[in-house]
């Protein structure tokens, strides 16, 4: 069945074959939430498993992610036609004084893969820039990496920076990062904490869900 | 401003000695030896302390030299009458940034550490960069060490540099691109590997010959140069033991075969690559730090001492009872195990409890 190729080519990370298998469903007549979702989504969702069970390590997440980007973006005119929208928004960085980019990366691919669109900032965010990012994009997650002990505490800092520009209730905030712990998330008042990119997927679509309910 | 190692290190015969058989037995993959190392806040603090954007390394590269020496000679004499297995030694800090500017680009400076910004957009910029040795970074890295040389001649403190592994140098100069390029690019990767590892063969022989010039006449001034490679793996955390061994692997390998010993350098994160390195030629010491969130090399004791195979494992442990608890298995290989303490009267405590323990 065409969805499972889809599925199998991006697990691969045969970016060029998923194009070409997404026209294809397109022609035959598939929807393109099934497209997205039994496809696409379904595929990212065995990488990332197999990434939390070091099944698959950093490379073959970067290219089945590029997969996937490959397939969205001949979905993604069909969707917005079809009325089909992201199922929610992030902002994403990686705080000030840290230049580490990668975890990031991950997580956004991550995130991108679970149908939630994401605004990155980059890395070496100041609380000013991301103040800003949240009234500009009103997202509903804010999700901020950190790699070094020495800069994990900016986490804190924002959080607070959120907290202060009363945006706190407007927005759940995620934290993540080598050095990052659950202790440490529950300690400077995040939302959620995960211990890698796949599930850091998985918390983003339930906080998500919590938002809206 | 430095003292004769003597005055630093009380019982360095003994500890020299003690290295010597450790590491013997390694590159015989033999075990049996666990050595300790107490860690008081002294001995990382000035990491911290020291600002390294206060300087500009174009004009102020004694001053720098002075300073970090100051703070480095502070810090081996608040240690002294430690009986580790800790060596005092001499070493250039500039954060991370300084492990591949010297092939090209900047460093970007921050208090305690530093950056460099990818500079090969593309996996064959390596053939369009200036000639190997001529960058600024190569020349003030070489005169920074010069300086540090100069400052601490007489002393007979050991000199010690590390270096980034082919992988990591190709990972610092390429970005995150490097990933792609394991699918996108394998045999360009293999060239830019082949290429980061005459780097840092070339850049480690030039501060290798500099250390000598101020160190043959030492007993111990070149120990853990001549013959030696410190390097690090830690890109190799993020990719698998098979990607591992087909890229990484050889161009390491042979950066080791053309010193002689390999001091390796990864992290728990990646505990199943233990193996891999260690099966490596020449390959005698894995430092494996304990990552947050990743498993503890002390809880896999029985696993290791197997992938191992003789290497010498420098692990953390958070509490001594653990070396009490595990000293019958830690024999069967070889160990250096590192324990935080709060300061160094408790250093020097521990240390005493562990020169006691039967059969170290």
């Amino acid at each position: 069945m065409i969805i499972e190729e889809i599925s199998l080519a991006l697990q691969k990370g045969k970016a060029n074959d998923v194009k070409a298998l997404v026209q294809q469903a397109l022609a035959e007549g598939y929807t393109p939430k099934d497209i997205l979702e039994k496809g696409l989504i379904q595929g990212m969702n065995v990488i990332g498993g197999k990434f939390k069970r070091n099944e698959v390590f950093v490379p073959e997440v970067l290219v089945a992610a590029r997969a996937m980007n490959a397939g969205q973006e001949i979905l993604r005119p069909v969707l917005v036609k079809s009325g089909i929208k992201p199922i929610g928004k992030a902002v994403i960085c990686t705080v000030q004084g840290d230049l580490h980019d990668i975890g990031k990366n991950l997580v956004k691919m991550m995130l991108e893969g679970q149908a939630i669109a994401c605004v990155d900032l980059g890395v070496d965010v100041p609380a000013e820039k991301v103040i800003a990012a949240i009234k500009e994009h009103e997202p509903d997650l804010l999700c901020l990496s950190a790699l070094l002990t020495t800069t994990m505490i900016m986490q804190k800092e924002i959080i607070e920076a959120v907290n202060k520009a009363g945006l706190r209730n407007r927005v759940k905030i995620m934290v993540g990062g080598a050095p990052v712990t659950e202790k440490f998330a529950l300690e400077i008042k995040a939302d959620g904490y995960a211990p890698d990119a796949a599930s850091a997927a998985e918390l983003a679509v339930q906080l998500i869900g919590e938002m809206h309910v | 401003m430095f003292k004769n190692i003597e005055h630093y290190k009380p019982d360095l015969e003994k500890t020299m000695c003690m290295l010597g058989k450790l590491y013997a037995d390694a590159a015989r993959r033999r075990g049996g030896n666990v050595t300790f190392r107490a860690l008081p806040p002294s001995d990382v603090e000035f990491y911290s302390t020291f600002d390294l954007t206060k300087y500009n390394y174009e004009s102020d590269i004694n001053e720098y030299a002075e300073d970090l020496s100051r703070l480095l000679a502070e810090s081996f004499e608040l240690r002294r009458e430690v009986d580790d297995i800790m060596v005092p030694t001499i070493s250039p800090v500039l954060g991370i940034g300084d492990y591949s500017a010297f092939v090209a680009g900047e460093i970007d400076f921050r208090k305690d550490t530093s950056w460099s910004k990818p500079v090969f957009e593309n996996i064959d910029d390596w053939k369009r960069i200036p000639p190997l040795g001529t960058s600024k970074w190569y020349r003030w890295f070489l005169e920074i060490c010069e300086a540090m040389l100069e400052i601490s001649s007489g002393s007979g403190i050991p000199f010690m540099r590390g270096f980034f592994s082919p992988l990591d140098l190709a990972g610092a100069l390429r970005g995150d691109m490097i990933y792609y390029d394991f699918y996108d690019e394998p045999e360009k990767l293999h060239d830019l590997l082949a290429f980061c590892a005459d780097a840092t063969i070339m850049f480690a022989e030039d501060i290798y010959a500099l250390a000598r010039k101020y160190l043959k006449d030492t007993k111990y001034g070149m120990y853990y140069l001549d013959g030696k490679i410190n390097m690090s793996e830690d890109i190799a955390c993020m990719i698998s033991g098979k990607t591992y061994r087909e890229f990484a692997r050889p161009h390491t390998q042979r950066v080791i075969n053309h010193f002689g010993e390999g001091h390796m350098h990864t992290h728990s994160r990646s505990l199943y690559l233990v193996k891999e390195i260690c099966s490596m030629d020449g390959v005698v010491n894995l430092w494996l730090p304990t990552d947050p969130n990743a498993p503890r090399p002390i809880d896999h004791l029985e696993e290791l001492i197997e992938d191992a195979d003789g290497v010498c494992l420098a692990i953390d442990i958070d509490d001594f009872s653990e070396i009490e608890n595990n000293l019958e298995i830690l024999k069967k290989g070889n160990f250096s195990l590192t324990l935080p303490v709060k300061d160094i009267e408790e250093a020097k405590a521990l240390t005493e409890r562990f020169n006691l323990l039967e059969g170290i």
